[in-house]
């Protein structure tokens, strides 16, 4: 099988994985043993509450009103939300919350790899070792607590007490980038934290396999200083899974950092699916989860990719497996 | 088997103890957890007569933290339990049979999986625990088993999956190939030859799956869709948050014992873990 065979299928594989899961958001939704015009529509007359169960498919069944909502969600429109008052885009808020939650999980993968890389090889050189079981056993204590421990404590020493920080909101970089990062530190570092153990394992584990090689032996009977042989020679090879993990880890970021966005009032995605569930705007809630479905498998698709470009020897391993 | 070391002994213990209270608490002379102390309000752990202080509504804390062990642990250890029963049963068939099943599966788990766990959870309880009538609030023996329900349709993809990649390093081993060659029954090879060998990883990931699930159902809890009235460590968490400024011990009681729980099972699960790796490397 060719690369590009291969690519095809598993674009098509991830074709299909999206329509199930949006497929399945959509039955989960009628499933609800309640008249969804009814709850949209609390207050609205009988014409009103029947022409919006028209123009949803809330009149055509299961499959009727499963493809209706694709059909809209894929010209962009995404469905609204509902008050009493009147009626708001998704788009639009989306359009407002997306990029907190974009810029959230990439200063958390920025920082939890930045300070991983280095725990990693410092293990892993000095495997077994104090500094090793130093490092393994405060980051094992830190991954095992929930990150909105972390962030409460944070709010109340950090926030409240030493009143460094603010404590709920978030400011646009085009407030000015000291102030947009003011708000981002708090939730960044409560995130950061059980990634950090994550990665550091996952390197620390890869290194110590590849300093058996024979190669490294070579290396350091050649002379090598031991950081350029850690740096140069071992670190590259090793950095496949700690990589992959991340990208895979970028879907979830987006959508799954619910309770943290809550806390700090950072309003990104999760916590407009979270309102959406509370608030019972099931419409928002289906396009809401398609689109992080869609971060998760195009995240997983360019692990393929990219991981072929940086590993050459996965590429023929993966076809056959 | 190695001789076990001392930290991990003390998480035996911390689990043994943790478990006793959840299963006995209710006989032990504590007292009663939904009793309101009015005369001592928010009191400070080890003030004579609430061993580890009150809340600000008066409940004392030792007595809340001995029966929240109760509905945390049942939650988290039935889901790990059924979901890790059913995920095993999945994935196991799925890598043995391999062919259009083990595709059908794959790609069951992959959309499952491609929801964040907690988002998925979340969607669950609010359709499961969603009453006809808005008015009339869900009781709370629903709402733990809706809880404990969708914790464990969210593990059934995460532990199914892992069982499947256990399953396909053993399938082509010579055992079960002989096995097969002799007209042993695929029945009988599965429960003899692969399940033996699948079943310790399992119950490793299952160590660390427990862990998840309690700092779930505390995140759940914390997002007021959990179990309500500080009946378990997350609700009391919950309710401990709007005490932060003044009264930290109200937060920070029960979220130790979930603290020292979470970390006990995660240390026993790596434990497990690289005792089975040694073995493995050793033949």
């Amino acid at each position: 099988m060719t690369r590009v065979t291969y690519l095809l299928r598993r674009l098509a594989q991830l074709f299909i994985v999206l329509l199930l899961v949006t497929f399945g958001v959509s039955l989960l939704v009628r499933l609800i043993p309640v008249d969804l015009a009814e709850v949209l529509l609390p207050v609205g007359s009988q014409e009103e509450q029947d022409e919006l169960r028209r123009a949803i498919g809330l009149d055509k069944g299961v499959f009727g009103y499963y493809f209706q909502w694709l059909g809209n969600f894929v010209r962009g429109d995404f469905g609204s939300i509902y008050y009493s008052g009147g009626t708001e885009a998704v788009s639009a808020r989306l359009a407002a919350a997306f990029p907190r939650s974009f810029l959230l999980m990439i200063y958390t993968q920025v920082v939890a790899l930045a300070i991983a890389i280095p725990l990693g090889v410092i293990s892993a050189y000095r495997a077994g070792r104090r500094t090793d079981r130093l490092i393994g056993n405060s980051l094992f204590t830190f991954s095992s607590l929930p990150s909105f421990a972390i962030a409460l404590t944070l709010v109340i020493v950090v926030g409240v007490k030493l009143a460094w920080l603010p404590t709920l909101g978030y400011a646009p970089i085009s407030d000015g980038i000291w102030e947009h990062l003011k708000y981002m530190i708090m939730p960044v570092a409560s995130l950061s934290i059980g990634l950090i153990a994550v990665y550091t394992r996952l390197l620390r584990a890869d290194m110590i396999a590849t300093l058996r090689e024979d190669y490294v032996t070579m290396a350091a009977s050649k002379g090598l200083s031991d950081r350029r042989i850690l740096w140069r020679h071992v670190f590259r090879p090793s950095s496949l899974t700690l990589f992959t993990s991340a990208a895979l880890n970028m879907g979830g970021l987006i959508g799954g950092a619910i309770v943290i966005e809550s806390i700090f009032a950072t309003y990104g995605v999760g916590f407009e699916l979270f309102a959406a569930i509370q608030g019972r705007q099931f419409i928002a809630l289906q396009s809401l989860v398609a689109i992080i479905a869609i971060f998760y498998v195009a995240f997983n698709l360019i692990v393929d990719i990219g991981s072929g470009f940086v590993d050459p020897r996965t590429r023929d391993r993966r076809i056959n497996a | 088997m190695r001789k076990f070391t001392i930290p991990t002994w003390c998480t035996i213990g911390w689990l043994g103890f943790v478990i006793f209270l959840a299963i006995f608490g209710s006989l032990l002379p504590f007292r009663p957890w939904e009793y309101v102390y009015e005369d001592s309000l928010g009191v400070a752990p080890f003030s004579p007569g609430h061993l580890l202080g009150t809340d600000t509504n008066g409940y004392d804390l030792l007595s809340s933290v001995v029966n929240g062990a109760r509905l945390s642990l049942f939650i988290s250890i039935t889901a790990v339990g059924i979901g890790g029963f059913i995920g095993a049963i999945l994935g196991i068939t799925a890598a043995y049979v391999r062919g259009k099943l083990d595709t059908v599966m794959v790609t069951l788990f992959n959309v499952a999986l491609s929801v964040p766990n907690l988002v998925l959870a979340l969607a669950l309880v609010s359709v499961l625990a969603t009453n006809i009538d808005v008015n009339n609030p869900v009781p709370t023996w629903r709402r733990v088993v809706v809880l404990t329900a969708a914790l464990t349709i969210v593990l059934i993809p995460i532990l199914g999956r892992i069982a499947r990649a256990a399953t396909l390093s053993w399938t082509n081993r010579e055992f079960v190939v002989a096995a097969r060659s002799m007209g042993m029954r695929d029945r009988n090879i599965i429960a003899r030859h692969i399940v033996p060998n699948v079943l310790p990883a399992l119950i490793a990931v299952g160590f660390l799956a427990i862990g998840v699930v309690i700092i779930a159902e505390a995140s759940l809890s914390l997002l007021g869709v959990g179990v309500p009235d500080g009946a378990s460590w997350g609700g009391m968490i919950a309710r401990g948050r709007n005490d932060l400024e003044y009264s930290p011990h109200v937060l920070y009681v029960p979220l130790a014992f979930l603290a020292l729980t979470v970390i006990s099972t995660n240390h026993l699960g790596d434990v497990l873990r690289s005792s089975l790796d040694r073995r493995e490397s050793k033949l």
